[in-house]
């Protein structure tokens, strides 16, 4: 299909180009709220008429002004995100919330606010570990966040509202999964490249531009001639972001990518919110639990004197089990950007629960750059010629 | 039936010619320098040459290492890791680990049956790789291929803390300034790089028999360091650059007979040995 204002056309237009929507939006009196991770309860925006515009990092931006903000040994997708701010990329923002979903994120966010001025700022304090109390606290935190988006906004957040708001973001998010569902058949419908451009899309666009365009999208794949090629092997991609189609391309050029755990594909869709009376503590136990991110620690032993380590797997991996046998997936990157403790963390863990299943797995790190992109696609040839 | 592995590195192109007894035909070495795609040309034209070839008698090429993709006349691209674990395990049948250190790479490799089973390589990073001995070299301005034979000299190993490259240099300066010798502190270099490509093979586990390949395996006191550094046994080949290659020309043998043996054609690239631009 060659219409760029339609389906993968466009989400590849916006990909690219990214803030034209957002921009125009802003001309029309829309206020933009610009979030660093999917952590953000964006229903709480989208209910106040607030635009959410994902903000990220650019491993072709080389890093200029951040030194003066943020030390070099620190995350790099950290950095950059903040490079490309300082540089006014994302100027046309009427404000930014961002969370606790790890340490730099939490350290960025102070810097940040220091640097940019927006008219609008709010941090989140988000517990790390999975148990009551943390959801007590979290949604003490999510009511403080209303309170601020309220005086923002110069409007009440309604239970109304905020439940229609759930529901469209639970319709992205059941759009997203059948688009997934795609994937499946060999070759794929649909590849990783052509995913990571949708989901950049998505987190581009008010939460029903993104509904119209995923339908559209799932579409016209259902119907398309042009599916990727089928390659020898069904991979499953692990990391915190894979926000970039050259990063993938190289996952793509010997392989089909057709699952991940990223916050570049399937992460903030995969769960679903649930319809109740207090909306609120719905949106507290979705993004606490159901997240599936390496950030928040889900230990399976907690009050218990002695850790039972399978149990412990099963509790912070036990999802994958089912994802990998109906993806027939038939190996595993695990993809990690250089200095990210969260999820270096949970790898030695998680190779032993993918070996448990018989899925070999390789580990590449990177520092969020083009000049890695050479040395990790002979580590991922490799990886593919070892399981061939 | 002739069959050729070509290696481009980052530092030096290797090319070998084999044929379909594994006989070594031709074996050339040359500078990689910053134009992959016309030297792969010149070198090929070389190992013709030495082999009393024409281009066109050649049935099946491999292209390897770092620049496979800038070999316009290879009939198939495959890794380094597994051409060399191909090649170590011709020339020593029982190899079950190889380490390489490379000009910006180091491997480690776990070899079964002839094939790569897993590997593990350096983070990008000049320390732990050949670059890190080179520079050094530079510093102290002597020859890299003097370095091992000054090494063994050594009467004491000077420690050398930090290994990334840049600060191991200004540590070796000053280690000069303080008066140390030479051959002291060109041993404390060794055993550091020796430590730390050391580490990197026991992430992978080391089983015998292992061997050391790459252009930093001609290097005596580095041999010795990895001896000291794994404590076991190592075997290095008479030419540890070509390995990579020879496992290639192997590789393209085995890809062609296995194509011949099943009845199935395989396609090749032009052979025409002209200069690639990278628009074509």
């Amino acid at each position: 299909m060659s219409d760029k204002n339609k389906g993968l056309s466009k989400a590849r237009e916006i990909y690219s180009t990214r803030s034209q929507r957002v921009r125009e939006l802003k001309a029309a009196g829309k206020k933009i709220i610009g979030y660093p991770c999917v952590y953000v309860p964006l229903e709480m925006l989208t209910a106040l008429g607030l635009v959410p515009y994902r903000t990220y990092g650019d491993i072709k931006e080389p890093i200029s002004e951040v030194d003066r903000a943020l030390p070099s040994s620190f995350c790099p997708i950290m950095r950059s995100c903040l490079d490309c701010a300082m540089k006014g990329k994302d100027d046309f923002l009427d404000g930014m919330v961002t969370i606790h979903s790890c340490d730099p994120q939490e350290k960025t966010a102070h810097v940040w606010e220091s640097y940019i001025n927006y008219p609008y700022f709010h941090y989140i304090d988000m517990p790390i570990t999975v148990r009551p109390e943390a959801l007590e606290y979290f949604k003490s935190q999510l009511n403080d966040f209303r309170k601020t988006l309220e005086a923002f906004a110069g409007e009440k957040l309604s239970t109304d509202k905020l439940q229609a708001a759930i529901k469209s973001h639970n319709r992205q998010r059941a759009l997203v999964k059948e688009l997934y569902e795609l994937t499946k058949p060999p070759p794929p419908l649909i590849s990783g490249t052509e995913i990571v451009q949708v989901v950049k899309a998505l987190m581009s666009l008010p939460v029903t531009e993104g509904n119209d365009l995923l339908t559209e999208i799932i579409d016209e794949v259902k119907n398309r001639t042009d599916k990727p090629e089928k390659k020898s092997a069904r991979l499953f991609i692990w990391t915190g972001t894979l926000d970039d189609t050259d990063v993938m391309k190289v996952f793509e050029g010997k392989a089909n990518v057709v699952m991940d755990e990223s916050c570049g594909g399937i992460r903030s869709y995969r769960g679903e919110v649930k319809i109740t009376a207090d909306p609120l503590e719905a949106l507290a136990k979705y993004y606490l639990y159901e997240i599936t991110c390496a950030r928040s620690f889900r230990q399976a032993t907690i009050g218990e004197t002695r850790k039972d380590y399978d149990r412990d797997l099963q509790s912070r991996f036990g999802y994958l089990k089912g994802i990998i046998k109906e993806w027939e997936i038939n190996g595993a990157i695990i993809l990690l950007v250089r200095y990210c403790d969260p999820f270096a963390f949970e790898i030695p863990d998680l190779r032993d629960y993918l070996n448990s299943l018989g899925i070999p797995s390789t580990y590449i790190e990177y520092d969020y750059t083009t000049g890695a992109l050479a040395p990790m696609r002979t580590r991922v040839e490799a990886f593919l010629e070892t399981i061939s | 039936m002739y069959f050729a592995g070509v290696d481009i590195g980052s530092t030096m192109t290797k090319v070998m010619l084999i044929d379909k007894s594994d006989n070594l035909l031709s074996a050339i070495k040359g500078p990689t320098g910053p134009e992959h795609r016309q030297l792969a040309n010149e070198v090929m034209r070389q190992a013709l040459e030495q082999a009393s070839l024409q281009i066109d008698d050649i049935s099946y090429i491999v292209a390897t290492g770092y620049g496979r993709l800038n070999v316009p006349f290879a009939d198939r691209q495959i890794t380094e890791l597994s051409c060399h674990a191909r090649g170590v395990s011709s020339l020593f049948p029982n190899a079950r680990t190889a380490i390489d250190i490379g000009g910006q790479d180091t491997k480690c490799l776990k070899i079964d049956n002839g094939k790569l089973i897993n590997f593990v390589m350096n983070d990008k990073c000049a320390a732990g790789t050949g670059r890190f001995l080179e520079l050094t070299a530079a510093a102290l301005g002597i020859e890299l291929q003097d370095m091992g034979d000054i090494s063994l000299k050594a009467d004491k190993k000077i420690q050398i803390s930090n290994l990334c490259t840049i600060f191991a240099q200004q540590e070796v300066v000053a280690l000069l300034s303080h008066g140390e010798k030479l051959e002291n502190i060109l041993a404390g270099l060794h055993a550091a790089l020796a430590s730390r490509v050391a580490a990197l093979a026991r992430r992978l586990g080391i089983e015998p028999d292992l061997v050391l390949t790459g252009g930093v395996a001609k290097n005596t006191g580095m041999v010795k360091a990895m001896k000291e550094s794994l404590d076991c046994e190592l075997f290095v080949p008479e030419e540890p650059l070509l390995t990579g290659a020879l496992g290639a020309a192997i590789l393209a043998k085995e890809t062609y007979m296995k194509a011949v043996a099943e009845g199935e054609a395989l396609p090749t690239k032009s052979r025409r040995l002209e200069k690639a631009t990278f628009f074509s």
